[in-house]
């Protein structure tokens, strides 16, 4: 297989095991097929090496999104490839140990499936070769994680570590990426060698430092990292595999990866020394304080590992070249210890049913190869000589001391680092002596005895490397040390010897004193250990408590003090809230612009100067009379419109006037109907008159403003010709080619003849949805108490239509029935006049429906109905077809949509007839507003024939 | 003349602002009907005012006899929509009523 | 033919809705597959038309044969044939969640649905701008029919509220389109970006007043801060698969805004009228953002949470076009694209979640306490198995949870990135939205996982029964969001393409007015 596909194939392996695993029913299978993917991946990565020697970088590009310049690019290098062999080889070794710690009747296809693709995942974030990549991957570990932790989620705890772990990393996985859009920025290309070969250029950056700052959010949060570290702990309600993979070998171990990674770019300055080292010491030494006071075994582990990153993080922090090297070590090792004891805490957890250190002791009797194998790797984590965590932390000592910024920071520095592995030391003790050597303390859950081998074999091989790493460093990790460190440092890697014994030297001493320090401590405070829950500090260092108040103040405190504002329950805030913002940004937009203005003022009319007097009375009244007199605020309305209407007849437009006085009648016809169903306004209901007042008055100004504004606008438009308007071309070419001599209709129905067909498809859509909302129409209880015409109706109503009805009304009605074919008559003369005088389908359409609403009124619509039959929809339907064949007849003789032809043809008796194809449209026009228009005066009136029924029914379906 | 309109326009618009702006259904009805009112007015003056020049073709008129007659048609298109609309809103606020049981504008009295 | 090719979009829908009233009550069966019929045609449209305008040409379709100055014209290019696409996509995607209840009694939504398109489509192709007026009240009657369908006490006053706000809004809309006509004489769009420029001083301040309060119209359309107050009740009333298809009304303000500010206030507007604007909709974008992310972590209703993840998402689309660069308008009509199938299909998950045709019964979603939790207390590792299509709805919620939080591994993450990447430096403006967008994915991360934890890991929730067909739709929105993770460099050359094209409107002014 050629080399540059080798890591594609790493990369897809685990992804596609994981999918398939999700499929599989049969636990066996699952089982076999997870151990096979991972020790397939093993094995690539194995096979990678050679291609490695001599600092040679592996580069495989596949094209994803070049127009954004992102690639998928891995590129695999000495320190991706350490971290491989770690994600692959304890992978395998999880998957074969997880096979008999999961519970028997879990079919485990979702586990393995997860645990695969988390693999894959973590396959990416390591072989990633351009930054935004890595982003990517990081986030699905840390989403794959949540899915993990959760994975027994019926347990609070469970629900609860998942969503924490989600929000901090996944949040600080957000910050990564803003991290690496900068970083992108600067540098000016994702790629990491780009990055990697413009550091000077990165570090010298204006943006350095808040690109820093996210990239270490990024880091800390992923390596549960002081102030981020609480996380971890909350995690270890994930079953005890998921611990022993992402919380202590690989995942955590992300944000280490990516502080190396980086380490040549972003390393060196003061900055980082102090955001990335603070952060490690702070860690360093919290951690190891808080894990010696836990009472449970994933705890104490948990909070060694925050211990462990943290001394990882601070190597990184220090900035120098050995601390770097000592940091790769550390992870390597860190990662076989800690993995192996979290498999033997399962272990533990598994056989006795506890993991509670004050229940547990003296297991040697019973599980004598779990605990031998325990008891070595918790020397490890001690770091007892011969054994892996021994030589780094030497290596850590040494580095500290190597370390100048002023005798009191290296006396300090120094000191603490003793003191944190004293804290190891005792917490290691706990860990090993307490469970077990010892005696027995008192009944368990169950009775343990040794895991099966499988379950043994892991912990053993790990334990192993970390004997065979302690004896002969130099030989089985050297070479992958010094190629990872190659990666990261390039040719400079600093003298470091790998040895187990160095003489007598200050690092030895310090460990030395570490060791025996604390022994005694153990030895002198193991009871007050046992009795104490927590740190004697503020629980958890109070970083839990307070990220938990944050939540809750964002998502329940805020929320519930801002609801009332923008859950837009209330309207008028609403409608305020446009209206003002449309005078703010008009009145911004014209402030400081010239306004000067070509006069074009015409002399006063006092008679319209006096109509529209009156216009503003009845105006005022309307306002007043609204809410307690509604007909009468309706007349006066209607009174404005009359208005309106002859000062269109005035300024020369009759087609308006005409128009404007249909629709009018219509309206007030529409709302007569409806104000029955209304209920009776009694003064004074106002909830808080003060409150009242004060918005009357807020109102009133705005009204006024909004008023004033309008009035200005108005004057300034009309003050100022039109420049150069189409009016002359339509004038020009209304007759010639339009077919017409009343312009306005020419444009309606030519010109701009799309905009009718629009305005037509609105009504047909408002009738429509006015009838389907009405067919559903229930009254309010109280209004429906029919109206005496009405009861009087009721008792004829049963039998046919009503011919002994009361008298009332007979006489008008026999007048409107006379007179109503004299109307339609009439609509159908307005609409034939339309092309060349005022007049049109619309206007026409509206007259024939209020002759018939007319016979509605008059007659009542039983009598009506049971006489002409009008199907309103029909109409509807064929006049929107009509207009649009008329529209696409054009087609047919290769003319756009619309195109009309037209020819004046003079017919006996009618005289001449303008006979344009728009004259097809505007009948398409005259159907559909007939329809619609009656349909929804029809629909209203029958509202009183309703049997009242009080309550909605609410069987309606959700779309 | 413009003057007078323009003041006329403000008057509906004002007298409009403040119904759309309280509590009843009915009263934010009457106040879209004045709004529409002044807003035909508006869209119909900016076109400028003329006396006697309807734009229906004349035997012998030159084209500055007739005023403009796009702006004619824009407030056309514009009345009708406004009355279905209108009608909508009206049959929308008699369905709130039947529903909610008040003729509030958010369906419940003495809101929020 | 090719010319007549974009009347189609808008006439189809037309004449498929004129046939079921026609066919009325009686054949439901055909009415329905009337409408089958024109969804898809309407993609074969779309298609057509990208085939036509893929290489950069800009179709121009003179409706009645007169000249555009005089006349109402159709213009196509890259922007709108995407548009149009989105929308066909997304009507094709609802179908099968709406067909069987379209065979229900007494519905009109099938009519109303193919009004609706023909709105949409209307305005997306329309050089016209008061015949854009005609075609939002199109689109908008439409919508409050559809909005009401079938109404409860919920449903119908927030209806009022909706159709109120519009109303206001479509005369604010006539009052700004005859200022701007008072002033250059004209409405098509191509004729006054030319004439913006030459407008003289002294009435350059009355098309600056057009122009806001036509801003603000849109505005309150595309639901910016403080203006969009009304979007997430609205919303969260309407049945869902309606909501769903409102997803992509919204965008339709961010449209015309998008195409107005480029095309009238462009670099070629001159220096007084240049980026008119551009400010207030950036800083409006961001207000907007943030108010979404506080909406979406208080949400107490399913519906409401998916109306305030449409809040965001317009938010930062119009922060962008506030931004205005053409790298930055590319992700962000990616980020637009992702958005709206990914919402539209949380609408649908929230209707499958939680019917609220009742809603006094609507599931509240619990506010997160930190209840005292007992830590490493021993979990009973026996494993409640929610029932398989439970399970799929999780999964389905899982997908939209990322996408809309733009989490990896789905076209989520590549949006944000495509919309973040151009802002990364670009000014304090840029900056600010930048970590607004950024802060905004924690805050979808947070809601989300409240709110996903409580339904499917609680065990508490109670779950109706499954309709197949809403979970079909679902999965065919989401996995177009799967397929353009992988294929995502194709559509991406488009939208640059579309970004440069916006940013040069000399072609497009060209093509109209030759």
């Amino acid at each position: 297989m050629p080399h540059d596909v080798v890591p594609l194939v790493l990369l897809c392996l685990p992804f596609a095991g994981g999918v398939l695993a999700w499929r599989l029913r049969r636990r066996q299978a699952v089982t076999w097929l997870a151990i096979g993917v991972a020790a397939l991946a093993l094995a690539l990565a194995l096979a990678v090496r050679p291609w490695l020697a001599g600092g040679a970088v592996l580069r495989t590009v596949v094209p994803w999104l070049p127009s954004l310049g992102l690639d998928l690019v891995l590129r695999v290098d000495g320190l991706a490839w350490l971290f491989l062999l770690l994600i692959c080889g304890i992978g395998l070794l999880v998957a074969v140990y997880a096979r008999y710690y999961m519970p028997a009747e879990d079919p485990l296809g979702r586990f393995y499936g997860l645990l695969l693709a988390f693999m894959g995942a973590m396959v990416g974030v390591v072989t990633a070769g351009n930054v935004v990549q890595l982003a990517f991957f990081w986030e699905l570990t840390s989403l794959l994680s949540f899915l993990l932790i959760g994975y027994w989620n019926q347990g609070a705890s469970a629900r609860e570590g998942a969503r924490t772990a989600l929000i901090v990393t996944a949040g600080g996985g957000l910050c990564l990426f803003a991290g690496v859009l900068l970083l992108g920025h600067i540098a000016g290309s994702y790629d990491l060698d780009v990055i990697l070969a413009a550091g000077a250029a990165i570090r010298a950056s204006a943006l350095y430092t808040p690109m820093l700052v996210l990239v270490a959010l990024g880091a800390l949060t992923k390596s549960a990292q002081f102030p981020f570290h609480f996380w971890l702990p909350q995690a270890m309600s994930a079953p005890t595999p998921v611990s022993a993979f992402l919380h202590s070998a690989t995942m955590v171990k992300a944000g280490v990866f990516l502080l190396l990674r980086l380490w040549p770019v972003l390393a060196g300055t003061e900055a980082w020394f102090w955001i990335i080292g603070g952060a490690g010491l702070a860690s360093l030494l919290l951690g190891a304080a808080a894990a010696v006071f836990q009472q449970d075994l994933k705890a104490v582990l948990a909070y060694s590992t925050i211990s462990h990153l943290g001394l990882i993080t601070m190597l990184l922090g220090l900035g120098s070249a050995l601390g770097a090297v000592a940091a790769i070590f550390h992870i390597v090792n860190h990662a076989t210890f800690k993995a192996s004891l979290f498999m033997a805490a399962g272990a533990v957890d598994h056989e006795t049913g506890t993991r509670d250190l004050r229940r547990l002791g003296g297991l040697r009797r019973v599980m004598p190869i779990t605990a031998t194998l325990a008891l070595v790797a918790s020397a490890a984590m001690a770091g007892v000589p011969l054994l892996n965590g021994f030589l780094s932390k030497e290596m850590f000592f040494a580095v500290t001391l190597s370390t100048h910024r002023g005798v009191a920071m290296d006396v300090l520095v120094a000191g603490l680092a003793v003191l944190a592995s004293m804290f190891s030391v005792i917490y290691s003790l706990r860990f090993a002596v307490g469970v077990f050597l010892g005696r027995p303390r008192g009944a368990l859950p169950r009775t343990p005895h040794e895991p099966p081998r499988w379950m043994r074999l892991p912990i053993g091989l790990l334990v192993l490397a970390c004997v065979l790493v302690g004896v002969l460093p130099a030989r089985v990790i050297g070479p992958t040390l010094d190629l990872a460190a190659g990666a990261v440092l390039g040719t400079a890697l600093p003298a470091f010897d790998l040895a187990v014994w160095h003489g007598f030297t200050t690092p030895l001493l310090m460990s030395a004193l570490a060791f025996a320090g604390g022994c005694a401590a153990w030895a002198g405070l193991r009871g007050w250990f046992a009795w104490r829950e927590t740190l004697p500090l503020p629980g958890r260092f109070g970083a839990q408590r307070l990220f938990e108040r944050v939540l809750a103040l964002v998502t329940s405190s805020l929320p519930r003090v801002l609801e009332p504002v923008y859950s837009g329950r209330r309207l008028q805030p609403q409608l305020l809230l446009i209206v003002l913002a449309a005078a703010l940004a008009a009145g911004l937009a014209m402030y400081g612009t010239p306004m000067r203005f070509g006069l074009r003022a015409s002399a006063v009319d006092p008679a319209f100067a006096l109509l529209w007097l009156l216009g503003a009375v009845c105006v005022v009244g309307a306002v007043r009379l609204a809410k307690f007199h509604r007909l009468a605020a309706l007349v006066l309305v209607g009174g404005v419109g009359l208005v309106s209407c002859v000062s269109f007849v005035w300024l020369s437009a009759p087609d308006l006037a005409a128009t404007q006085l249909l629709v009018e009648a219509v309206t007030t016809i529409v709302i007569l109907l409806g104000l029955r169903w209304l209920p009776k306004r009694v003064a004074g209901l106002s909830p808080d008159p003060a409150l009242a007042r004060w918005r009357r008055y807020r109102d009133g100004v705005v009204a006024v403003g909004a008023g004033l504004g309008l009035a200005a606008l108005a004057y300034a438009a009309m003050l100022h010709p039109v420049a150069d308007s189409a009016s002359n071309f339509y004038l020009e070419k209304a007759l010639s080619e339009g077919g017409g001599r009343n312009v306005v209709n020419v444009i309606l129905v030519d010109f701009r003849g799309f905009d009718t067909l629009g305005e037509i498809t609105v009504l047909a859509i408002v009738a429509l949805s006015v009838f389907a909302l009405l067919r559903r129409f229930r009254p309010a209880v109280e209004s429906v108490g029919a109206p005496m015409q009405q009861r009087l109706q009721a008792a004829t109503r049963e039998d046919g239509y009503d011919a002994g009805r009361a008298d009332y009304l007979r006489i008008p009605g026999l007048i409107v029935q006379l007179m109503a074919p004299v109307i339609v008559l009439f609509g159908v003369h307005l609409f034939l006049r339309g092309h060349d005088l005022p007049g049109g389908g619309f206007a026409a359409g509206i007259t024939v429906s209020v002759a018939l609403v007319l016979l509605y009124m008059a007659r009542g619509a039983r009598w009506v109905e049971t006489r002409l039959k009008v199907a309103p929809l029909r109409w509807i339907g064929l006049g929107l077809l009509l207009a649009l064949a008329t529209g696409l007849g054009a087609l047919a003789f290769g003319h756009p949509f619309l195109s009309s032809h037209s020819r004046h043809m003079t017919l006996p008796l009618v005289g001449e007839l303008p006979l344009a194809s728009a004259l097809l449209f505007d009948l398409g026009v005259f159907g559909v507003v007939v329809g619609a228009t009656s349909l929804m005066l029809v629909a209203l009136a029958h509202q009183s024939l309703r049997r009242p029924r009080p309550l909605p029914d609410t069987d309606a379906e959700g779309g | 003349m413009e003057l007078v309109l323009a003041l006329a326009i403000g008057v509906l618009g004002g007298g409009g602002v403040w119904l759309l702006l309280r509590p009843r259904t009915f009263q934010v009805i009457m106040g879209l009907s004045l709004l529409s009112y002044a807003v035909n007015l508006f869209i119909f003056c900016v076109g400028g005012l003329r006396r006697g020049a309807d734009p229906v073709l004349r035997a012998g008129a030159a084209l500055a006899d007739y005023t403009d007659p796009l702006p004619q048609a824009l407030v056309l298109t514009a009345i009708v929509i406004g009355f279905a609309t209108t009608a909508l809103f009206l049959v929308v606020l008699l369905a709130s009523r039947g529903l909610t049981g008040s003729d509030h504008v958010d369906g419940k009295d003495g809101a929020p | 033919m090719n010319a007549h090719l974009l009347a189609g979009p808008i006439l189809l829908p037309l004449a498929a809705a004129a046939l079921q009233l026609l066919l009325g009550e009686r054949r439901r069966g055909a009415a329905s597959a009337l409408g089958v019929l024109s969804c898809v045609g309407l993609l074969g449209f779309a298609l057509a038309l990208l085939a036509a305008v893929g290489d950069g040409t800009t179709l121009v379709y003179r409706i009645g044969g007169w000249p555009a100055r005089f006349g109402i014209v159709l213009v196509a290019d890259r922007l709108s044939v995407l548009m149009l696409l989105l929308t066909a996509v997304l009507a094709l995607a609802l179908l099968p969640g709406v067909l069987g209840r379209w065979r229900r009694p007494g519905s009109a939504l099938q009519p109303l649905a193919q009004f609706l398109l023909m709105g949409l489509n209307g305005s997306f192709l329309t050089g016209d701008l008061f015949n854009l007026f005609v075609f939002f009240e199109v689109l908008l009657a439409a919508s409050y029919g559809l909005a009401l369908h079938r109404p409860g006490a919920q449903r119908i006053s927030a209806g009022l509220h909706y159709i109120a706000i519009n109303l206001l809004a479509s005369l604010l809309f006539l009052v700004g389109v005859s200022l701007i006509f008072g002033v250059t004489g004209t409405l098509n769009m191509a004729a006054l970006a030319q004439l913006v420029p030459q407008v003289q001083a002294n009435t350059r301040a009355l098309l600056h007043a057009g122009a806001a309060i036509l801003g603000v119209a849109f505005l309150v359309k595309a639901a910016m801060w403080p203006l969009g107050f009304w979007l997430p009740r609205s919303y969260a009333a309407a049945p869902p698969a309606v909501a769903a298809m409102f997803a992509v009304m919204t965008k339709v303000g961010v449209y015309v805004l998008l195409r107005l500010s480029l095309l009238l206030f462009g670099a070629g507007a001159g220096a007084a009228s240049a980026g008119f604007g551009g400010d207030w909709l950036l800083w409006g974008g961001a207000a907007t953002v943030a108010m979404g992310v506080v909406g979406m972590l208080g949400a107490r209703e399913l519906g409401r949470l998916a109306g305030y993840n449409v809040l965001v998402s317009s938010g930062s689309l119009l922060g962008a076009i506030g931004v205005g660069r053409p790298a930055v308008i590319a992700g962000a009509l990616a980020y637009l694209v992702v958005s709206t199938l990914a919402v539209a299909a949380f609408f649908l998950l929230a209707g499958l979640l939680a019917p609220r045709e009742d809603a006094e019964e609507v599931p509240l979603l619990e506010p997160y306490d930190p209840g005292g939790l007992a830590l490493y207390a021993d979990e009973d590792e026996s494993r409640p198995t929610l029932p398989a299509p439970v399970r799929l709805l999780a999964g389905g919620f899982l997908v939209a949870a990322l996408l809309l939080a733009g989490l990896p591994p789905l076209s989520g993450f590549l949006a944000k990135f495509a919309l973040l990447a151009p802002l990364a430096g670009a000014g304090t403006g840029a900056t600010v939205l930048f970590a607004l967008i950024v802060a905004a994915g924690l805050g979808t991360v947070i809601a989300m996982c409240r709110v996903g934890i409580q339904i499917f890991w609680e065990g508490e929730w109670v779950f109706p029964p499954i309709r197949t067909g809403a979970v079909t739709s679902v999965a065919i929105l989401l996995g177009l969001c799967l397929l353009l993770t992988v294929l995502a460099d194709a559509p991406m050359r488009y939208l640059q393409a579309t970004a440069a094209q916006l940013h040069a409107p000399a072609a497009y002014i060209r093509a109209v007015l030759p």
